[in-house]
């Protein structure tokens, strides 16, 4: 008896490897994603402590943020100005307990006003201190 | 015409391998995202001269909402200068870096607390930001 070979043959794209792909594909892309690195800007600030500080504010510059105004011992300074400003009192100081400039903040102060403000007197090498409130109000809600 | 019927051929079918890979890929992921904070909704501050943040084991996030996080966890402003000391543990200076992820909006009554904590637990602040040419 005879068997009659068929001349068709099948051919068809091997999907057994598509799975593999897969997975190599979502490895590269998690790896890509999860290597993005982070930019910043570190900030040196003194160990907090409870001091009575009129005799600190006497003696060191000090920086009051409000929402829409900047005051460099108690005079108004547009932003822009702030780093030419802390500059030129700290002039002639060495000594880094000479450059520590006070900073005190509103309440409603953003974070990025606050970042304008705090970089630019580390770049005119002050060193930041910040001065707290004793007590925050909190509004509870009901 | 007798056909000699051949042995069955045995094997561990391995098609489905891929799959299995795959689902214990995202098993993983899903597993690990409770632990990060890459699921906190916040918008970095823009600034200028910034330097790589470089690599840190505690990571500080304040949210859109004003929330505070730990390492991705949400916790009350009183627990985080504790907590953070508990994860610097005795850690030498320079291996003592945190990361503040804080809101570009969110007010000086909420990052300041947390500055504030930071700095308590002997924390080396580093603000993450952005860098304002990239806009």
């Amino acid at each position: 008896m005879k068997f009659r070979r068929s001349t068709k043959l099948l051919v068809d794209v091997p999907a057994v490897a598509s799975g593999d792909i897969a997975f190599n594909l979502i490895v590269f892309f998690l790896v890509c994603a999860s290597t993005q690195p982070d930019t910043g800007r570190s900030q040196i600030l003194p160990k907090s402590e409870q001091t009575q500080q009129q005799k600190e504010q006497d003696e060191h510059l000090t920086v009051d943020l409000k929402r829409n105004a900047v005051l460099i011992n108690g005079d108004p300074v547009k932003t822009m100005e702030i780093k030419a400003r802390v500059k030129a009192k700290l002039a002639g100081k060495s000594r880094p307990d000479d450059r520590v400039v006070i900073v005190k903040s509103a309440d409603d102060v953003p974070y990025h006003a606050w970042i304008e403000v705090t970089s630019q007197i580390e770049d005119a090498g002050g060193i930041i201190t910040l001065q707290l409130e004793e007590e925050r109000t909190v509004d509870v809600p009901q | 015409m007798k056909m000699k019927r051949g042995k069955p051929k045995v094997d561990i079918p391995s098609v489905a391998m891929g799959d299995i890979a795959f689902n214990l890929l995202i098993f993983f992921v899903i597993l690990a995202q409770s632990q990060d904070d890459s699921h906190i909704q916040w918008t970095p501050a823009k600034a200028d001269n910034l330097k790589g943040a470089g690599y840190t084991r505690v990571t500080v996030t304040i949210d859109k909402d004003q929330k505070v996080y730990l390492n991705g966890q949400e916790l009350s402003e009183g627990q985080l200068a504790s907590r953070i000391e508990s994860h610097l543990g005795d850690a030498p200076a320079g291996q003592r870096k945190v990361m503040l992820k804080a809101h570009s909006d969110c007010t000086a009554a909420k990052f300041e607390p947390v500055i504030e904590a930071i700095s308590q637990a002997g924390g080396e602040l580093v603000h993450i930001l952005e860098d304002k040419k990239k806009q």
